[in-house]
């Protein structure tokens, strides 16, 4: 007897219990839900978003009168007109744009490297090592983080007192466009080092040693073999790295000094500052039609990388 | 916006003791015969307030004396003014019991709601017979608002970098050494005013013709200043980050004690000066609505108000507060008609009129 | 019969042939384990060499350090005489398959074998014909178009090939590329490197733990155990004169019986007691041949061995046994048995019958005579 006790361990008593309970609740002849069941959280969570973007729609026609603070019953294209019209809101998009394509590439750079040697290091210290520093930031946040670069940069910051060892005066490193970009590259680094490494796992070593011993250096083995193979994963941070930063509030908010607004500042501006929630909803859906051309552009140019649908082939 | 929180340091227990003592008796002798029909008292009421020592100003000179008297609890919702805002319009709206009894507003975000008409009428609250002007709101048809007490967008400075003594003009922020070493609220909000007059302008001419303000603005723009709010001002000036900045006194006071040296002036073409207020909003069941309006009255009278606004170092709306000790005198805290003279008063339907456009034009100026 | 095991490397060995690969006093330690002990051989120009052993024999590690990927904690290796040791991986002369092939799924076949071609800057107007050669040489002309997975197995193979010759190395390294094929496409694969191999006169090493893959396609045969060179032989002297008893073991189907040595004679002849029994065989290994009174096993392969219901059918052979017939397994083109022989202790003894169809056939539990020549046994000690 006692034998068959540890021939059947306490945990399958403990499944096989569960899988009772479930089959009273769960009938086996409603198998064939199953899969619907489990699809109706995320479901309802998308439509919940579908709703929203149906409200910005319409908050976006209706334009505000700044006499009563009531929107309009009708509806009509002003908001759309301003926006496109006003110089603010040009200057705000294209920096935006042009940061998000300058990060995208920079982060790019840098998180290769990085990944590289992560998943390709022979020693588990210095992976482990890797892996801690790039998670991290993540359990930091960005405000914080964003924070800890006013302190370091700062003109009383550890920067410039390092400077003024060496009779440097003090310079002002932050509150401007290229202290947002830092800051965003040093945000993002973490997202692509992590789409990047499974592309480069995926990647087996046997083909970097086939590469060489067919007569190629590593700089030609890097381009001929391991970049055209990690394409998914190039794809893949990069999209997430250029809608992250093309979306971004608090870092330009905090780096910028005031004077560098992207997109999001100006919406949050519309919505809590002036009040003006048709204004708002118009940018708002324009940041999320310029982030959808570019995705898609992206995947239409490269294909889908990992975000890839379907099974990929060998 | 995002308020900096003094310290209440200087709110001694003895102060405290007198106003509530002071509060007893008034109770005793006045208002408790003046409603003997009272409504059926609600178990609480909710203000909405800024954070920290704000709150803590505001409970210690108001919420706390109305509990002892009423019996009432209240509650502090501590929401951003500019958040809980679509949330009271939103059940106004829809004809819901709005999410709080009081909200503690700037008095130009309060009259947005006003416009929309979302407040109720508080002209009957009988303290407001013993008020200044200040209480009243600008531009607007009786008393949707209340508002309790004033500050001025001031020019602080640190006096190391003006040696030859205070500036005297916004113009001598144009000074190329003060080239990125400036700093302004984001939207322009406080220094439009001056600018115009600095510019050229009339005041008579907002919001007609600001063309004189925009043309300053975009010289000022040429210094690279920073842009903020509240809390990023005191930072700047602890950190050295900046010299000179366009902001509300209390800001630079709280630099000022946590040890820098910091100074401020109204220069001569005059500083703006603005009010925060008490509104209720549309929709409360009419016991509740009966006992905000007496929050509201008891936040007007002389003790609520000396132990509150010893807290912020504000002037209130009742006459013969004693202001704090440094603060006597000085141009923030405008008590005499000569005082007021030198402040620039806008009324707040104008503002929030225009304001949208003048953030806009001041961002376009800002962010090109 | 047997080559003289050779520590040294001269430049002129094996008739008169260059030497293209000389391995010296080769050692390779991982963290303080020696995956490759004092390995040395010379490898003539245009041979095919096998390095056959177990998983962990070192045999890969001793590839790689070949190849270049691995450099070795000592002794040297000279690729046409000159040490490659500090000669990184794409400046040496090698052409290689890999055990999973290796090839770049992103581009075709054609582009694969040309990537070696492209990387060592040849004149770029001869390599599309090039390339045409030598996928028509492993059997795939037309198929240059075709990426990679759109090819069976077999081809990715060829493809391999091509890649690994197209540029025509010096030498030519095989890393267990048959390893994950069927057995079918296996041994056609194998014969397909031998006819290549011989095609081009390429000088070959090859890597398996495929005992038969070994002897098909091989010139020589250097078997390992424990990081070490067992024996470097042709395949039919590994086969027939293994060095020692692992080789005997390794290679083919052998029963080793142990017993004391009784007797060594000049000649070679040995033999050794077990119980009552006393078993005639030669010496296996002339270096280290068995001492009287010492310990030794008698190993003897299963296809030497007869089998018989009566023993005197089997009166020719020196040595016959009795047992008993225990197992049975019918493997197609011969039949195994497994017989317990009550003279030694009820041991099992394999045989097999390779030719079932014209002999008696045993069931299980029959007692059965098995007899075998003297000279067929070889002892080791």
């Amino acid at each position: 007897m006692r034998a068959a006790r540890t021939a059947y361990p306490l945990k399958w008593r403990i499944m096989d219990a569960l899988e009772g309970i479930a089959a009273a609740i769960w009938p086996a002849r409603f198998r064939r839900a199953t899969p619907y069941l489990m699809l109706l959280p995320a479901v309802l969570l998308v439509g919940l978003l579908v709703l929203g973007l149906i409200q910005i729609a319409d908050a976006s026609l209706r334009t505000l009168d700044t006499t009563t603070f009531q929107f309009s019953d009708d509806y009509s294209i002003a908001n759309f007109r301003r926006a496109l019209t006003e110089p603010l809101f040009l200057v705000v998009a294209q920096r935006s744009l042009v940061a998000a394509l300058i990060v995208t590439a920079v982060t790019l750079v840098f998180a290769f490297p990085y990944a590289y040697l992560m998943v390709r290091t022979r020693s588990p210290r210095l992976r482990k090592f890797l892996l801690i520093a790039l998670f991290l930031p993540f359990f930091i946040g960005q405000v914080v983080r964003a924070y800890g670069w006013l302190i370091i940069l700062g003109n009383q910051g550890m920067v410039n007192e390092a400077l003024g060892l060496i009779g440097v005066a003090p310079m002002r490193l932050i509150y401007n466009y290229p202290a947002v970009l830092f800051g965003l590259v040093q945000y993002m680094l973490p997202f692509a080092v992590l789409m990047l490494a499974p592309a480069l796992t995926a990647i087996p070593e046997e083909l970097e040693a086939a590469a060489g011993s067919l007569g190629a250096n590593w700089v030609r083995t890097f381009i001929h073999v391991v970049l055209p193979l990690a394409r998914p994963g190039f794809i893949g941070a990069g999209v997430v790295v250029l809608t992250l930063s093309l979306t971004d509030f608090a870092v330009p908010a905090i780096l910028g000094g005031g004077s560098q607004d992207f997109i999001a500042n100006a919406i949050y501006d519309q919505f809590f500052r002036t009040s003006d929630q048709g204004l708002g909803a118009t940018l708002a859906l324009m940041l999320v039609a310029l982030g959808s051309i570019l995705v898609g552009l992206v995947f239409a140019l490269f294909g889908a990388g990992t975000l890839a649908m379907g099974r990929s082939r060998a | 916006m995002k308020r900096f929180k003094p310290t209440l340091s200087h709110l001694s227990r003895r102060t405290f003791l007198q106003a509530t003592a002071a509060l007893g008796g008034a109770s005793a002798l006045g208002l408790r015969s003046s409603y003997a029909q009272e409504p059926e008292k609600p178990a609480e009421i909710i203000v909405r307030a800024w954070g920290g020592s704000w709150v803590d100003s505001l409970k210690a000179g108001v919420s706390d004396s109305f509990t002892k008297m009423t019996g009432i609890a209240v509650r502090h919702d501590l929401t951003e003014d500019n958040e809980i805002q679509p949330k009271v319009w939103a059940a106004v709206a829809q004809n819901r019991v709005p999410p709080i009894h009081i909200n503690w507003d700037t008095t130009t975000n309060a009259t947005k709601s006003a416009l929309r008409g979302v407040t109720e009428d508080l002209s009957d609250l009988p303290n407001l017979a013993n008020v200044t002007d200040l209480a009243k709101p600008a531009g607007l048809e009786g008393f949707p608002i209340v508002n309790t007490y004033g500050y001025v967008y001031v020019l602080a400075y640190r006096p190391a970098a003006f040696p030859d003594g205070p500036p005297k003009s916004w113009k001598d922020l144009l000074d190329p050494k003060f080239k990125g070493r400036l700093a302004f609220y984001n939207d322009g909000i406080g220094f439009h005013f001056p600018a115009q007059v600095a510019g050229g302008g009339k005041l008579e001419d907002i919001p007609g013709n600001m063309q004189p303000a925009w043309d300053f603005i975009t010289k000022m723009k040429t210094q690279q200043p920073l842009l903020g709010e509240d809390p990023d001002f005191t930072t700047w000036f602890q950190n050295g980050e900046i010299d000179a900045a366009c902001t509300i006194s209390t800001n630079a006071r709280e630099a000022r004690k946590n040890g820098v040296k910091i100074e401020w002036v109204v220069p001569e073409e005059g500083a703006k000066f603005d009010t925060d207020g008490l509104w209720i909003p549309k929709g409360l069941p009419e016991n509740e609505l009966y006992w905000a309006k007496q929050y509201i009255n008891h936040a007007l009278t002389k003790e609520a108000q000396q132990v509150w606004l010893d807290g912020l170092g504000l002037p209130g709306v009742v006459p013969g507060l004693t202001p704090p000790k440094d603060l006597v005198g000085d141009p923030s805290y405008p008590t005499t008609e000569a005082d007021f003279q030198r402040l620039i008063r806008i009324s707040s339907k104008i503002q929030v009129e225009n304001e949208s456009e003048w953030f806009s034009k001041f961002k376009a100026i800002m962010q090109g | 019969m047997q080559e003289p095991f050779r520590a040294g490397a001269s430049r002129e060995a094996e008739g008169g042939r260059e030497i293209a690969v000389t391995v010296r006093n080769v050692g390779m330690d991982f963290d303080g384990i020696h995956a490759v002990k004092n390995a040395s051989f010379d490898l003539p120009k245009g041979r095919f060499l096998t390095i056959l052993g177990p998983s962990g024999s070192g045999k890969t590690t001793l590839l790689r350090m070949i190849a270049g990927f691995q450099t070795p904690s000592s002794g040297e290796i000279f690729i046409n005489g000159e040490a490659v040791s500090a000669v990184p991986p794409h400046k040496r002369s090698i052409g290689m398959v890999f055990q999973r092939l290796a090839l770049f799924p992103h581009m075709t076949a054609a582009e694969n074998v040309a990537f070696p071609l492209k990387m060592r800057r040849r004149d770029a107007r001869t390599i599309p014909e090039r390339v045409e050669r030598y996928l028509a040489l492993v059997r795939l002309g037309g198929y240059g178009g075709r990426r990679i997975h759109e090819l069976s197995g077999g081809q990715q193979q060829r493809v391999a090939i091509a890649r690994a010759l197209v540029f025509e190395p010096d030498l030519l390294l095989l890393d267990e590329p048959l390893a994950a094929l069927d057995r079918k496409l296996r041994e056609e694969m194998q014969l397909e490197f031998r006819r290549i191999q011989r095609e081009l006169g390429v000088t070959t090493i090859n890597v398996t733990h495929d005992q038969r893959e070994a002897l098909v396609v091989s010139d020589d045969i250097v078997v390992m155990d424990q990081g070490e060179i067992q024996q470097k032989a042709r395949p039919i002297h590994t086969y027939r004169q293994p060095r020692n008893a692992f080789v005997a073991n390794f290679i083919g189907v052998t029963n080793f019986i142990a017993g004391t040595v009784r007797s060594v004679s000049e000649g070679g002849d040995v033999s050794i007691l077990r119980g009552a029994l006393t078993l005639a065989g030669k010496i296996g290994d002339p270096v280290n041949p068995p001492a009287e009174g010492g310990k030794a096993s008698g190993a003897i392969r299963a296809e030497q061995i007869r089998l018989a219901g009566d023993a005197a059918q089997l009166s020719k052979l020196d040595c016959v046994l009795a047992g008993t017939v225990i197992d049975t397994i019918f493997e197609g083109e011969r039949m195994v048995y497994e017989v317990a022989c009550a003279a030694i202790g009820d041991e099992v003894i394999r045989v097999f019958d390779h030719d079932p169809a014209a002999h008696k056939q045993f069931d299980i539990g029959e007692s059965v005579f098995l007899g075998w020549n003297a000279r067929d046994m070889l002892v080791f000690r």
